[in-house]
């Protein structure tokens, strides 16, 4: 009997969070399809009288929504892969190679995770323009090649491979580099799927750094295409919501299909996102 | 291949030595075991064979040539390793195919080669198994396997049967020893059980605190052995173990009074204390009281008190009961006698 009332408590408790997470989501699907009055509505409504599917056509003809999204697409490939590519190296060294000051620059490497990244955005903004890079795409994948936290969160996997894996791939004629991406690479392939999702969304969400050192229509990412919904005459929340659920949308199939290996890659190194 | 030492030294830090100048030669196509203790450095003399660590002095040979700096890929030895090592992502045939693969040999070929090796170590009907979902024992032989598949003229297995159960042991030594002479490879066998190094090899190699002890055969160890850490060391149940002060005068007269005065300890292995006279062989009468017999199998053991010490013999023939006085016989070929550093002056072949 106490078991089963500690069991609903729990389901209970899950709903609860469960639902708390989906209702910004299921807000902005319902907006989506809402008349302009019936966004602003005092109450708050939560199903449109009519459903208003006509909404995402008129907010996609708003911008060049087509361009915005190869944008992104191109932004958060080259980060991502970049990224992914300097901290396997980079964890590797830390976690196996012996070289002059390895634990020292650890530490400091560790120390960069604790400065807030809004404190960045300056001195980053302020080094690009020296390097005439502002408004290129430059800008917007540069800064992004290299992450300590996913340096971090390799090493970590990287380590609890067993001494004996790699003098066995040493014993089989491997050298380092073939090690690296024949076996270990693939043995921690849940770590690096986590981390991977993990940069995917960050890249494809990011938004105040791609407003700040772009300003044409060219390079612009889609968040940041969403202000076309905000002009001076006040916000189209219903336009907005609509361009935002595409926005969104390959995110969340990404993360439906990759669920597995995130939530494994996580709990194994034992880091929050 | 042959293997050579010439006053190798090693230590991890540049303070503290793990193993003190070895030398020893280890002939080709022959099975040797490195036998020790744990800690002693059977692990690290495996592994600056392999060329996975660099000796902090001295120089290794492989045949006549001085491999001391080469690194394990120039040296190509095949290795098993204490816990087997396999790639946890790749299946059975793709692990032995590995080092096929680094070579770079075509892929039919060491496709061929694989499925070959894989018949010889009797683990043909796993091939497309995750190494995860086999039992020690296939894992082991997969190890195996993929150690042979470059065909490597030196084999080195780091305890590889000791997270077996005790019948698995046995079947896979006999194995083991099986595919050494089914392909002459110079084989290198590490192990802390005395048994497994007895049973399978040519010559066993005994080490302790990073010294070799004995290098030599099975028997020899047990019927001469150098010093009294490999006699008690060696042997099941273990040397009796006696102070030369436990003795009121029944050594006198059998052996030479320069060495009764040199000698320390005097070790009697349990089957040489027979309670009947065989006077050709015997060295000395001692009289002793039974404390316990027992028998289990094919066993009979007696443990004995002799001046207060006590005594275990094997040889107990007539049915005794406990606290009855008995004479016992040592005999001649199991009774050493060890001076202050531990070393043999009297019995087995260099009899005085
Ligand atoms: N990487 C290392 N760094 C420092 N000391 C080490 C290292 N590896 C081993 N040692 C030390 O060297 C000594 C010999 O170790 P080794 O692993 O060779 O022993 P072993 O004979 O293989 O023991 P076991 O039977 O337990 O495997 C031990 O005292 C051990 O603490
Ligand atoms: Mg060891």
């Amino acid at each position: 009997m106490k078991l089963k009332v500690a069991m609903v408590l729990r389901y209970v408790i899950l709903i609860l969070g469960a639902a708390i997470m989906l209702m910004p989501f299921l807000w902005m699907l319902s907006t989506s399809l809402k008349t302009q009055p019936e966004t602003v509505k005092i109450p708050p409504i939560w199903i449109p009288k009519h459903l208003l599917f006509s909404n995402y056509v008129n907010a996609l003809k708003e911008a060049p929504f087509v361009q915005y999204f190869i944008n992104s697409v191109i932004v958060t490939t080259v980060t991502t892969l970049g990224q992914l590519f300097t901290s396997i190296l980079a964890a590797f060294a830390f976690s196996r190679l012996n070289f002059y000051g390895k634990n020292i620059l650890f530490v400091i490497f560790l120390g960069t995770m604790m400065v807030p990244g809004e404190m960045l955005i300056i001195p980053n903004f302020v080094t690009l323009s020296k390097m005439h890079l502002i408004n290129t795409y430059g800008a917007l994948i540069i800064p992004w090649l290299a992450s300590f936290f996913t340096v971090f969160t390799l090493r970590q996997t990287f380590q609890s491979v067993p001494d004996q894996i790699y003098y066995a791939a040493k014993i089989d004629g491997a050298s380092d580099w073939h090690y690296l991406w024949h076996v270990l690479v693939p043995i921690s392939k849940s770590t690096i799927t986590a981390v991977t999702v993990l940069q995917v969304i960050g890249s494809w969400n990011a938004f105040m750094w791609p407003l700040i050192v772009t300003n044409t229509e060219k390079l612009r990412t889609l968040p940041v295409g969403l202000q076309a919904f905000t002009s001076d005459a006040g916000t189209n929340y219903a336009w907005l919501m609509a361009a935002s659920t595409f926005v969104i949308f390959p995110m969340v199939v990404l993360y439906i299909f990759l669920q597995k290996y995130i939530i494994a890659g996580i709990s194994k190194t034992g880091l929050k996102g | 291949m042959e293997v050579t030492f010439k006053d190798v030294t090693l230590s991890y830090d540049g303070k503290r030595e793990i193993l003190h100048h070895l030398n020893f030669t280890i002939p080709e196509g022959t099975l040797v075991s490195i036998l020790g203790p744990s800690g002693c450095g059977k692990s690290t003399t495996l592994m600056m064979i392999s060329g996975l660590l660099a000796p902090t002095s001295g120089q290794i040979f492989f045949g006549d040539q001085d491999v001391t700096k080469k690194d394990a890929l120039a040296r190509k030895v095949g290795m098993v390793f204490q816990n087997y090592a396999l790639y946890p992502h790749l299946s059975v045939l793709d692990n032995i195919e590995f080092p096929l693969k680094m070579a770079k040999v075509s892929k039919k070929d060491r496709k061929k080669k694989a499925i070959e090796l894989a018949k010889l170590v009797h683990i043909d009907d796993q091939l497309d198994k995750k190494p995860g979902a086999l039992s020690g024992g296939q894992q082991q032989r997969v190890a195996i396997a993929r150690a042979l598949a470059k065909e490597p003229s030196l084999l080195l297995l780091d305890e590889p049967l000791s997270n077996l159960d005790a019948r698995l042991r046995i079947e896979m030594r006999q194995e083991i020893r099986r595919i050494q002479q089914e392909t002459g490879v110079t084989t290198i066998f590490v192990t802390h059980d005395q048994d497994e190094a007895l049973h399978i090899s040519d010559h066993i190699m005994v080490l302790n605190q990073g010294h070799i002890q004995q290098f030599s055969s099975a028997e020899t160890l047990y019927d001469n052995p150098s010093n009294l850490f490999v006699a008690q060391f060696i042997g099941e149940p273990v040397i009796n173990t006696l102070d030369i002060t436990d003795f009121a005068g029944e050594l006198d007269g059998q052996i030479d009074a320069d060495i009764l005065q040199r000698t320390q300890k005097v070790g009697i292995r349990p089957e040489a204390l027979q309670d009947h006279n065989t006077v050709a062989n015997t060295l000395a009468t001692i009289t002793t009281k039974v404390t316990r017999s027992e028998k289990y199998g094919r066993e009979k053991n007696a443990l004995l008190e002799f001046h207060g010490q006590r005594l275990l013999t094997t040889e107990v023939q007539a049915d005794v009961t406990d606290g009855q006085e008995l004479p016992l016989y040592l005999q001649r070929n199991g009774v050493y006698l060890f001076d202050k550093d531990g070393v043999r002056i009297f019995g087995g072949d260099q009899d005085a």
